[in-house]
């Protein structure tokens, strides 16, 4: 499950548009240096960025 | 009226070696004048004219290619991986970073292209240049079934020729497999390329 599944499992009301380049609030970003994928920038107005361990406990 | 002939011919008489420049034939005369940074002793070429005007020693020209296809996560800002390459005359691009870090200050042209695909009836394809502060996006796409769609975006950049770098990114939005296609060959797969148009 990618880092961005993970996100919309936990806050079913996000949308692609909530991760738009120009127009959303979160981004999320993977370098491709082996560490994966990892929120780059969480300016959403109402929902706080999720906890590693929110994120872990995600199946 | 005289003629001088001279292998070398300084041009300054500073101190500092630096400050000086020599204009020279090569020790093996090729048919070319060289142009270095110095005491007629040991100039460091910085430059020659040859039969085809001149030509700067170090004038940085790359480009890269995937040579694999990957897939990136949906929705998520993804380095492309340009692994290999075709050129890269001033050994600026790293292959394992995918980085472009010009060693010469100047104004850069730079070109990313991406092949892309998403397996989705209704997407967005994103390609970025990303100097570690901000995505510049070039371009983007909204149509339908993305299948094998080719994007490019440019920018003409300044490069302080020491810290300064670029990488490519690419963000796909919509459901389904993303795809970034490379497949070796180079003028069909995702490209990177760069070239100073003029060094400061």
């Amino acid at each position: 499950m990618t880092l961005y599944e993970k996100i919309t499992t936990l806050y079913t009301e996000l949308t692609d548009a909530d991760f738009a380049p120009d127009t959303g609030t979160i981004m999320l970003q993977n370098d491709s240096d082996g560490n994966g994928d990892y929120i780059k920038e969480w300016n959403h107005p109402t929902l706080a960025q999720p906890t590693q361990e929110q994120l872990d406990g995600v199946q | 009226m005289s003629t001088v002939k001279s292998k070398k011919l300084q041009v300054g008489t500073d101190a500092t070696s630096s400050n000086n420049f020599t204009i020279y034939q090569p020790a093996t005369p090729d048919g070319t004048l060289r142009i270095g940074v110095g005491n007629a002793d040991s100039p460091t070429e910085v430059g020659q004219f040859n039969a085809n005007g001149y030509v700067a020693t170090k004038a940085p020209a790359f480009k890269a290619y995937a040579s694999a296809t990957h897939n990136p996560s949906l929705n998520t800002w993804t380095k492309i991986q340009f692994d290999s390459e075709e050129f890269d005359t001033n050994s600026n691009f790293d292959t394992s970073t995918y980085r472009f870090t010009p060693t010469v200050a100047g104004y850069y042209y730079i070109t990313a292209k991406l092949r892309g695909a998403l397996s989705t009836s209704v997407s967005t394809m994103y390609v970025s240049l990303y100097d570690g502060t901000g995505h510049e996006v070039g371009f983007r796409s909204l149509v339908n079934n993305l299948n094998q769609q080719i994007m490019e975006t440019t920018a003409l950049r300044y490069f302080n020729g020491s810290t300064d770098y670029i990488e490519a990114y690419c963000n796909f939005q919509g459901s389904g497999t993303a795809t970034v296609y490379g497949n070796g060959t180079f003028y069909s797969s995702s490209t990177f390329q760069g070239i100073l148009i003029k060094a400061v």
